[in-house]
């Protein structure tokens, strides 16, 4: 409980923010640099369900890494998107177990984190409280 | 009155219904490889041994699918400038290949916040049905409207 956990980190470029909201969030200020420019954001801007995503990416490898086995989600209390993030933007994202418990009938565990993607600059862009469920260990296994 | 929708015309219990996305096998596979490489996003066969019985889409490609539905029917005319972000979202049911979204829309609240320069924060609330009218997922958003003073 209260561990934090730096689960990784990606570099967000411009191809990749306009190939998402091309997709799945057509607005000008995700999709064209140039109409992007002239909006109350001043330049091309990652959608939000973008970084939810790179975040989602991220949690995965870092789950691997540790070989916890992930099995869903039930979703997400709170999510905030706290600032623009823009081409070239390194986001680094950290995890915070906030409550654990194991399911009465399953054996998977529940964990209710806080997660956080922050860019090069320190600050926070992404802030959400989520839960997962994991694989629980079985008795007499490794 | 210009035919713009401004935090000023959004009213608290409007409702609107929209959508037929059609979810397929291949657009699963290709969003989870990119985001959220799970067996049971990417590979059937270890889905169908999995506890869904087959491939489901990613929680967050549903969130991308409800996003890109809201783009093609619920912005257009509307003074909508993002989104601060969302609360109390459920993956209720799995979302498989083959399936037809559609979203059930309705405004909570309305939020004022003078801070924001002629922005003002309203609350709705999206529910993700399939085919058969059962919500595969809810959440409520926190959208930001510019105030028809500033417009």
């Amino acid at each position: 409980m209260g561990e934090t956990d730096v689960l990784g980190s990606h570099t967000v470029t411009e191809p990749e923010i306009v190939a998402f909201a091309t997709t799945y969030d057509p607005q000008p200020f995700h999709t064209d640099p140039e109409a992007a420019r002239g909006t109350i954001f001043g330049g091309l801007i990652a959608s939000g369900w973008h970084t939810c995503a790179i975040m989602m990416r991220l949690s995965v490898e870092s789950a691997r890494r540790k070989q916890a086995v992930l099995t869903g989600s039930p979703g997400v209390d709170s999510c905030r998107w706290l600032k623009p993030v823009r081409p070239g933007d390194t986001l680094t994202v950290r995890a915070e177990v906030l409550e654990t418990w194991a399911s009465r009938s399953k054996p998977i565990g529940f964990v209710r984190s806080r997660v956080e993607a922050f860019n090069q600059r320190g600050e926070i862009v992404l802030s959400l409280v989520g839960l997962s469920m994991y694989r629980r260990r079985q008795e007499g296994s490794a | 009155m210009s035919g713009r929708v401004y935090f000023e015309d959004v009213q608290v219990g409007q409702t609107q219904r929209f959508g037929g996305y059609e979810v397929t096998r291949e657009e699963i596979i290709e969003f989870a490889r990119q985001f959220d490489p799970q067996p049971f996003h990417v590979d059937e066969e270890a889905a169908g041994r999995s506890m869904f019985g087959g491939l489901i889409a990613s929680g967050w490609h549903t969130c991308a699918m409800l996003s890109r539905m809201i783009c093609d029917h619920a912005i257009p005319g509307t003074a909508t400038t993002g989104a601060l972000g969302f609360d109390d979202l459920k993956w209720l049911k799995p979302v498989r290949p083959g399936d037809v979204l559609s979203v059930e829309t309705r405004v909570l609240e309305k939020i004022e916040s003078p801070r924001r320069h002629g922005v003002g924060t309203v609350k709705i609330e999206s529910r993700v049905l399939n085919q058969r009218d059962e919500a595969v997922m809810t959440l409520s958003s926190l959208v930001l409207y510019q105030s028809r003073a500033t417009a």
